[in-house]
């Protein structure tokens, strides 16, 4: 009787492991078949470089896509141009390109401007794409339900004529010097569909994919439309945007091949993957957000600008850069990149790190003591950004009091102008034709501003660089010196940093772009081998 | 049971009202507010205003919270502000992953915790026992988010074998759908599976020692057959009873593991609708969980009426 002596007990152990090993080992069979891992990476595979149609690009989000946000700029941009055309889009120079629109001619006082429209265009519900859908979509962002960041300049459109189906003329109230800011912006959607599109349900546009289905907080689905306008576009079958709100997650999922391209890895991260042949990071210079210090000037003491220009030279903007955007960004101290026609070495050095300088602008307006509550959005990064800053301000004697806030208290108190003397935060629209900043830009709006500035020498450059025909020229040019030196002096808006976005993408992903809003731009782009 | 029904009822509807009310009130109070989190960064005021009155904000509080109340009293759950679709949709999908995700994690506790406890439980080797305990120790010390991240090292990164994160449908492709639900669940059930395994192996340890475990021993009845015949069913009911109070801890827990692991459960609604602030959703989301809890309340209630005469004559 063996069997029956307690000797016999480790060997219902190993049965009950050999059963657990059974077990598993039927997952890893089944898991054989057919694997959740390899779904994406056999998408596609041939000769590098050429371009090679099929397969489903998967984008990893940070932010799930807000329907009601549509037509406005927000956190998740990736969809507009999937589903969406615009009328024109930049090239690398600002200068606009034909998209719906085939061609355009500026009236010579700067008042009108005619479109002749691409005659091939089709709705994914087959409707033809006609002059009434930019009438509508003019009309569309000139109304404030929408939301979008461009409707003042939408709304200096106050006349349609319609030369035939496929040609219009947009009349002005006065010359506008960022009109095409708003071509690049304005999304055309179908009119009859608009209202289920801000609500979630539909989106119908004349873009490269169809989108076939939301998974509100997890995914987003589109296909290929095979009537695109442009010939053999698009190459991908389909798109999948994942929405991986975790940090660390979003990274795990592009490790491990289930995401292809992200544009939502932080910098520290993106740090951790430059050196891995898997990845291809390319930094997009258009600087589309721009990291700064907010001051409320009716707040004590930071009313006096020698306080205000006292922070600007205390803050070390290249420890900022390195430490917490890993080295992905431009110090600057004025908020243009590289690529607007504002942009000068000048104004970007303009404040260095100076302790000394502070130090003694300080002393010049009287002030020995100061402590000063600090608001900055609760999540790691900007937690980081702000105890950088912290402890510079230290450095020359001013003291903060950090807040953590939520981001929906943060966008309140920011429009409701009740921020608390520092804030720190970043803001968008340098990227554009200058006006746009500080049209569109709520923290630079020469008319309400976070900050309580206003000043009417600043309020007239701006508008005077702003209602005018042309954008680039020496006269505009020297307008928008005008508007940095304001900025430099005054400093209710302190910048530290210019950030574009980054694109990581796996080392097969080919021709993926953004366009000047962060739209996603998937033409051209393929899957490699 | 009418009778019972006719009492306890009314107090079950007020406590619905005086949630719906609070849940309503505490949401107002959290600074931020949804208009302007839908306008966007650079929106100016007058974009705030008009958002706020398109979703109904800029009336008074009382005729909001009628508004909502009237919705839920005739079945409409409305439209969400911020995540977009109808409210009544996506609390119906998030529930359904989410006990996708708990049965999964509850299967794996079972799978795990069972065989464990046995082994712990029956074996006279010495490193065996030492192993059990040291595992299920370590598996409790670990919290959830180091274990998950781990795992996800392990399996995802390194070796491949399963997805970081996501989730696809186990209805609709039982394959993939099993293999992005595996590494969340095993996850969730560690701490679980080690709460049972240690209940499980003292509870047997007991049987064991018992006297008609030696008798039947003396009879020459095989260690096995006494094992799983004898001792484990006299082992078996306290241990079920802690499985029970884990299905709890179980849904509690897969908040933080949604989190980790992508996945679109209840947890990652609620955490998207505080963050918006998406009222309707949070709203709506809270009180059914209230009235989850008055309805099993009340069912405890009736059983434990149905079950005991004493209470029932009282």
């Amino acid at each position: 009787m063996a069997a029956s002596t307690p000797s016999s007990s480790p060997r219902l152990s190993r049965r009950a492991l050999l059963r657990g090993g059974v077990a598993g080992a039927g997952l890893m069979t089944l898991a054989a078949c057919r694997s959740a891992t390899d779904l994406n990476t056999k998408a596609a595979a041939d000769t590098i470089g050429t371009p090679r149609r099929g397969g489903t690009l998967t984008v990893a989000a940070g932010v799930d896509f807000t329907p009601s946000l549509l037509f406005a700029q927000s956190a998740n941009t990736l969809v507009q141009r999937l589903v969406f055309n615009t009328l024109t889009r930049y090239d690398d120079q600002l200068k606009p390109q034909p998209e719906l629109a085939s061609s355009w001619q500026l009236a010579p006082d700067g008042k009108a401007v005619t479109f002749k429209l691409r005659e091939d265009v089709k709705y994914h519900t087959g409707r033809p794409f006609t002059a009434d859908d930019v009438i509508f979509a003019v009309k569309n962002l000139q109304n404030p339900a929408r939301s979008a960041q461009l409707r003042s300049t939408a709304a200096a459109i106050t006349g349609f004529k319609k030369n035939g189906d496929h040609e219009l003329t947009l009349e002005l109230a006065h010359p506008v010097s960022n009109l095409f800011d708003l071509f690049e912006f304005m999304i055309i959607a179908d009119p009859a569909t608009v209202e289920d599109a801000v609500a979630g349900k539909q989106l119908i546009g004349t873009g490269p994919f169809r989108f076939t289905k939301r998974s509100p907080g997890a995914s987003l689905s589109f296909s290929r439309n095979e009537q695109y306008w442009n010939p053999g576009r698009p190459y991908l079958d389909g798109v999948e945007v994942r929405i991986i709100p975790q940090a660390d997650s979003l990274l795990s999922s592009l490790r491990t091949g289930q995401s292809h391209l992200s544009y939502d890895v932080q910098g520290k991260d993106v740090a951790t993957l430059k050196d891995n042949a898997q990845f291809r990071i390319t930094p997009y210079d258009t600087g589309a957000g721009g990291y700064y210090i907010g001051v409320n000037v009716t707040a004590a003491q930071v009313g006096d600008k020698r306080v205000r220009q006292a922070i600007a030279w205390a803050v070390d903007r290249e420890r900022l850069v390195q430490q917490a955007l890993g080295g992905y960004g431009l110090a600057s101290s004025a908020p243009w990149p590289k690529s607007s026609p504002a942009y000068s070495e000048a104004g970007a050095t303009h404040y260095s790190h100076n302790p000394d300088k502070a130090r003694e602008l300080l002393k010049q307006a009287g002030v020995t003591s100061l402590s000063l509550p600090f608001a900055h959005s609760a999540t790691p990064g900007a937690t980081a950004v702000a105890q950088i800053l912290q402890y510079d301000l230290r450095q020359v004697g001013i003291e903060t009091v950090l807040q953590p806030t939520d981001s929906p208290t943060m966008q309140k108190q920011l429009i409701s102008q009740t921020m608390p003397a520092l804030w720190t935060l970043s803001h968008g629209f340098a990227q554009l034709h200058p006006a746009t900043l500080a049209v569109s830009a709520y923290p630079f709006n020469e008319a309400k501003n976070s900050s309580h500035f206003s000043s009417p020498a600043y309020t007239q450059i701006v508008q005077q660089a702003w209602q005018r025909a042309d954008s680039d020229s020496a006269e505009a040019k020297a307008l928008y010196q005008r508007i940095t030196d304001t900025l430099l002096d005054e400093e209710f808006v302190i910048d530290l940093a210019i950030a574009g976005e980054v694109e990581v993408a796996t080392a097969k992903v080919r021709g993926a772009t953004l366009n000047k809003f962060n739209y996603l731009n998937l033409d051209d782009a393929y899957l490699a081998g | 049971m009418r009778a019972f029904l006719r009492r306890r009822l009314p107090s079950g509807l007020l406590v619905l009202v005086l949630a719906s009310f609070l849940v309503f009130l505490i949401l107002r109070l959290i600074p931020g507010d949804p208009a302007s989190s839908l306008a966007g960064p650079d929106a100016g005021p007058a974009a705030v205003e008009a958002v706020r009155a398109r979703l109904g904000l800029d009336q008074p509080l009382p005729a909001q919270y009628l508004h909502w109340l009237g919705g839920l009293l005739t079945g409409d759950l409305g439209p969400s502000y911020a995540i977009g679709g109808q409210v009544a949709d996506l609390i119906g999908e998030g529930l359904g992953n989410t006990v996708e995700l708990t049965i999964g994690a509850l299967v794996l506790v079972v799978g795990i915790g069972l065989p464990l406890g046995v082994a712990g439980a029956v074996t006279k080797r010495r490193p065996v026992a030492a192993l059990v305990r040291a595992v299920t120790t370590a598996v409790l010390a670990v919290p959830p988010f180091v274990t998950g991240i781990l795992l996800v090292l392990v399996f995802a990164v390194t070796l491949g074998l399963l997805p970081a994160g996501g989730h696809e449908s186990i209805l609709d492709e039982p394959d993939i759908g099993l293999q992005y639900l595996l590494l969340p669940a095993v996850c969730l059930a560690l701490p679980s599976a080690a709460i049972l395994a240690r209940y499980l192996k003292d509870s047997l340890e007991q049987a064991l020692g018992e006297d008609y475990v030696r008798t039947a021993t003396a009879l020459g009845i095989s260690r096995r057959r006494i094992v799983w015949r004898h001792a484990l069913p006299n082992a078996l009911p306290a241990a079920l009873t802690v499985l029970g109070l884990q299905i709890g801890q179980l849904l509690g827990g897969a908040v933080l593991v949604e989190a980790i692991f992508a996945w679109p459960g209840l947890g990652q609604l609620a955490e998207q609708g505080v963050t918006r602030r998406d009222y309707p959703v949070v709203q709506d989301l809270l009180l059914l969980l209230v009235a989850a809890y008055v309805a099993v309340q009340l069912l405890t209630d009736l059983v434990h009426t149905w079950l005991d005469p004493r209470v029932r004559w009282e």
